[in-house]
């Protein structure tokens, strides 16, 4: 992480919002407001937050995957594709499909309905590398998800089984392992190790980071767990009410946290040899749908001050890659 | 192997046990009603002005009785049910004697078979066509205005909807006909003639069974398109970039299909009891007709002769569900 990287993804002002239509009223969920994001080629990037804060919204986002209700409001979404910055967001659908699996990835949580349940994991693995895929290079291809799969440790008979047949651990295998198979650039996580128990969860943690070091490319990952992130991210997005209000090395995260926010996240987690209950943090998020005003997090903020109703602090640069966006921390008006 | 003992035997025997319970309860329940078909059949000569003497009266009896079935106890009446069954054999009709079931039956059935294969086929490939595109494309505006239709149309009783059929095309602009399965006096015979004539008189009965089934498989199917649409594994293959057409034939079509294979199987198991209600009001010669006049009629042996006919098509149908889901899906497996 010493000399300056290449950005592989770039959101410019990003807003993305469900628009819902109920009984001729509107309704407006503001999951993804005004994300400005730069990730750059060979890392690991977390993106953390309270569940209902539009963790999922902004990887759909990002996926380029904005379909109704979402709406892309604002901004701009950027991939870097054979050295040249491209703006993806009005890409015709067909274009959109071609880049999955080969350019971007989508890591899904290996739940139970993951696979299509009538056929075997083989069916699925032709389908997604046929759809990519064809003619001779496609035999390749299967040979070569066949030697993914053995190198994930997965037994060689997994593409023979029926998807009910498998545990939560190896399905989330899989799936990493069909996300990897056209060794594409990106790949994007949605709490891929949250439903399962810590055993098998390092064990996934570990084949996402022997991926990434072998591929050299980008994961985007999400999830609530700070103690995941510790383990695997290179960088931290710290996210609350649609925005990024945090960011920054995962150690000056953990050694630093700026944000009240991220102090009471990172305060919930469990430390070695310490028995005494951990703080959660107090009060539920606020509703998508009805944002307060000024810093969404006031109404739980212990150091809430008179400018923190009123307005969004911006996000300050607090030394080199850390930023934070609070009224504490240096943040200054307009 | 493994599936004949543990799954394929007890599930034949539970087969033969279902249809031996539905067939003595069919036997069992006519007879404690206080329906006595020898008086009423007495009853029924002496009102066209028979008269009887009180000895031959006595003979008539005896010899209806014996004829019905109806000798000794009802366990004498049972074994001797069962011995005519297990050679084919469902006795004569009450009311349409000496005519034997079989044969009122045979006349009936082609018509109900003819009406009810091939409505029930028509109704169930293009419900689940339509309700399978339109639960695809849920969001067009063609798509709502189907659905709007179909919610217009489902609630209406099915006889009002059948009347009005008739009274509008068969009454005031006298397209088709008012009653029957074909012209009196048209000789059945394999003429297009004959056949067009069939088809004609059948024509009202047959809309009005697509036109509502239909409008029922659309709307389940829609439904189960738009909620396998939603599942994870198809959101998955979407971001995976798979292909429109793999994504709509092998994970959508295929998974919304399951129930409704089953539900055509079972369709087809209740022909056996014809389609009472349209038969009926179209005044179509099949088994719904016969069964409602042999109600009416109190004739035993041929309520009985339907009801277990449909008995053994509904249980039977079942059977082979059962037997072939697994061959639908992988899930279940009977081991
Ligand atoms: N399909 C949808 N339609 C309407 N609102 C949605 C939809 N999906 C998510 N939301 C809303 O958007 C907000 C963010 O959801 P999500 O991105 O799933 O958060 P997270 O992944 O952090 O739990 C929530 O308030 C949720 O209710
Ligand atoms: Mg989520």
């Amino acid at each position: 992480m010493a000399e300056k990287q290449q950005t592989i993804l770039r959101t410019q002002n990003l807003q993305a919002f469900y628009v819902l239509e109920m009984q001729g009223a509107q309704k407006i969920v503001k999951a993804v407001n005004e994300v400005n994001l730069q990730v750059y080629e060979n890392e690991i990037y977390g993106i953390a937050g309270e569940s209902g804060c539009g963790k999922t919204t902004l990887l759909k986002t990002l996926f380029n995957e904005i379909a109704p209700p979402l709406r892309l409001i604002e901004g701009k979404l950027y991939y870097r594709i054979n050295d040249a910055e491209v703006d993806v967001t009005g890409m015709s659908a067909d274009e959109k499909r071609r880049l999955r699996m080969e350019y971007i990835s989508y890591i899904p949580q290996g739940s139970m309905s993951v696979f299509n349940p009538v056929q075997r994991i083989r069916g699925t693995f032709q389908d997604f590398i046929g759809s990519h895929v064809s003619g001779k290079n496609r035999e390749q291809v299967f040979e070569l998800a066949h030697r993914r799969v053995l190198e994930l440790g997965l037994p060689r008979n997994v593409l023979d089984t029926y998807p009910h047949q498998l545990s939560g651990g190896m399905r989330q295998r899989v799936t990493i392992a069909l996300a990897s198979v056209l060794n594409p650039r990106i790949m994007i996580g949605d709490e891929p190790t949250t439903a399962l128990d810590v055993v098998v969860q390092r064990g996934v943690i570990q084949m996402l980071k022997e991926i990434q070091r072998s591929l050299k490319n980008t994961i985007i990952m999400v999830t609530h767990d700070m103690g995941v992130h510790a383990n695997i991210a290179d960088r931290i997005g710290i996210m609350y009410a649609g925005k990024i209000v945090e960011e920054g090395t995962t150690e000056q995260i953990f050694a630093n946290p700026s944000h009240p926010y991220t102090q009471f996240l990172i305060n919930s987690l469990p430390k070695f040899g310490d028995k005494s209950m951990r703080d959660s943090v107090p009060g539920s998020p606020p509703s998508l749908a009805d944002v307060p005003k000024g810093c969404p997090f006031h109404p739980r903020c212990p150091h809430a001050r008179d400018i923190c109703r009123q307005q969004m602090p911006d996000l300050t640069r607090l030394n080199d890659d850390h930023k934070v966006a609070c009224w504490l921390v240096g943040g200054q008006d307009g | 192997m493994i599936f004949v003992k543990r799954y394929l035997i007890p599930r034949l025997i539970a087969y033969f046990l279902v249809i031996w319970v539905g067939i003595t309860v069919v036997f069992f329940i006519p007879r404690l009603t206080p329906n006595d078909p020898v008086m009423r059949m007495i009853g029924e000569m002496r009102a066209r002005g028979a008269n009887l003497e009180p000895g031959a009266m006595d003979g008539i009896i005896s010899d209806l009785t014996e004829m019905y079935g109806l000798e000794g106890s009802w366990l004498d009446q049972y074994g001797a049910f069962w011995s005519r069954l297990v050679n084919g054999d469902f006795g004569v009709s009450f009311f349409q004697f000496p005519a034997p079931v079989n044969q009122l039956i045979g006349n009936a059935l082609p018509w109900t078979l003819g009406l009810l294969l091939s409505t029930t086929a028509i109704t169930w490939i293009i419900g689940n066509m339509v309700g399978g595109i339109a639960g695809y494309y849920t969001r067009r505006r063609w798509s709502r205005a189907m659905d709007a239709v179909a919610m217009v149309i489902r609630p209406l009783p099915y006889y009002i909807f059948a009347f009005a059929l008739l009274l509008i095309f068969a009454y005031l602009v006298r397209w088709f006909p008012i009653t029957g399965g074909a012209s009196l006096g048209a000789l059945p015979s394999f003429t297009w003639d004959y056949i067009r004539n069939v088809l004609w008189h059948s024509f009202l009965p047959a809309a009005s069974l697509i036109v509502l089934g239909g409008t029922v498989t659309f709307q389940t199917m829609k439904l189960l398109v738009q909620n396998v649409n939603a599942e994870s594994f198809v959101q998955y293959a979407k971001l995976g970039g798979v292909t429109e057409d793999r994504i709509v034939r092998k994970y959508i079509i295929r998974n919304a299909m399951l129930p409704q294979i089953t539900g055509l199987a079972l369709s087809f198991g209740q022909i056996f009891s014809g389609a009472l209600i349209t038969e009926i009001v179209f005044g179509y010669p099949g088994l719904g007709m016969l069964l409602y006049r042999a109600i009416l009629n109190g004739d035993y042996n041929l309520i009985m002769g339907i009801t277990i006919l449909s008995i053994v098509g509904i249980t039977t149908a079942i059977l082979i569900v059962d037997l072939a889901y697994p061959l639908f899906d992988p899930r279940v497996r009977y081991v």
